[in-house]
């Protein structure tokens, strides 16, 4: 389980101008779908910006906090 | 460790381009153990094109070669004619939505 503000938290280290919204998908607190916006994705095909997300959430996904997750990654301009 | 990552990637580098569609998951073709391996079967499905899935539920070793290969932390690992494209929820869903799939598979199939 992890909390929606630490999960932004992580998502803001690797792109700090993101806006996120975050859905609990099951009330579990740990299968997420999250809406990332932020022009860091600009120039990146989808596969990159999830790799980016990913790995930006490393550590929660190795340690189990986060079981599942469901992305969505625009930048400003797509949003 | 290096050297089964090694024959473990070998094995996956051949794997890959001989399945033209091949699914790594959870579960079997007919017994999916996740729910997006079975997501992904369904969206195969649709298609009608031959399709492998690869169970390596059990195997970390396996799926830590692929994820190192793939820079791609998740299963399911949808390749196709060799070419990684994560699973289908993200290219593959953007690609459905503007018809691009089958003629992507047309073309893929026909080269065999």
């Amino acid at each position: 389980m992890i909390t929606q503000d630490i999960l932004i938290g992580y998502v803001r280290t690797a792109l700090p101008d993101a806006v996120v919204s975050v859905t609990d998908r099951t009330g579990t607190m740990d299968h997420f779908s999250i809406r990332v916006v932020s022009d860091g994705f600009k120039g990146k095909g989808l596969l990159d910006r999830h790799r980016l997300i990913y790995q930006a959430l490393n550590e929660p996904m190795k340690d189990g906090r986060i079981h599942a997750l469901e992305i969505k990654a625009l930048t400003q301009d797509e949003a | 460790m290096s050297d089964t990552v090694n024959t473990l990637e070998e094995t996956i580098k051949k794997e890959t381009p001989e399945n033209t569609i091949l699914i790594y998951g959870k579960g079997t073709k007919e017994a999916p153990r996740c729910g997006f391996t079975k997501e992904t079967i369904q969206f195969f499905e649709k298609y009608g094109y031959p399709y492998q899935v690869i169970d390596v539920l059990n195997d970390m070793p396996k799926r830590e070669a692929l994820s190192k290969i793939t820079n791609w932390p998740t299963l399911p690992k949808v390749f196709i004619g060799g070419e990684f494209y994560g699973d289908t929820d993200i290219l593959l869903d953007e690609m459905e939505k503007k018809g691009e799939v089958k003629p992507l598979l047309d073309r893929v199939f026909q080269k065999k």
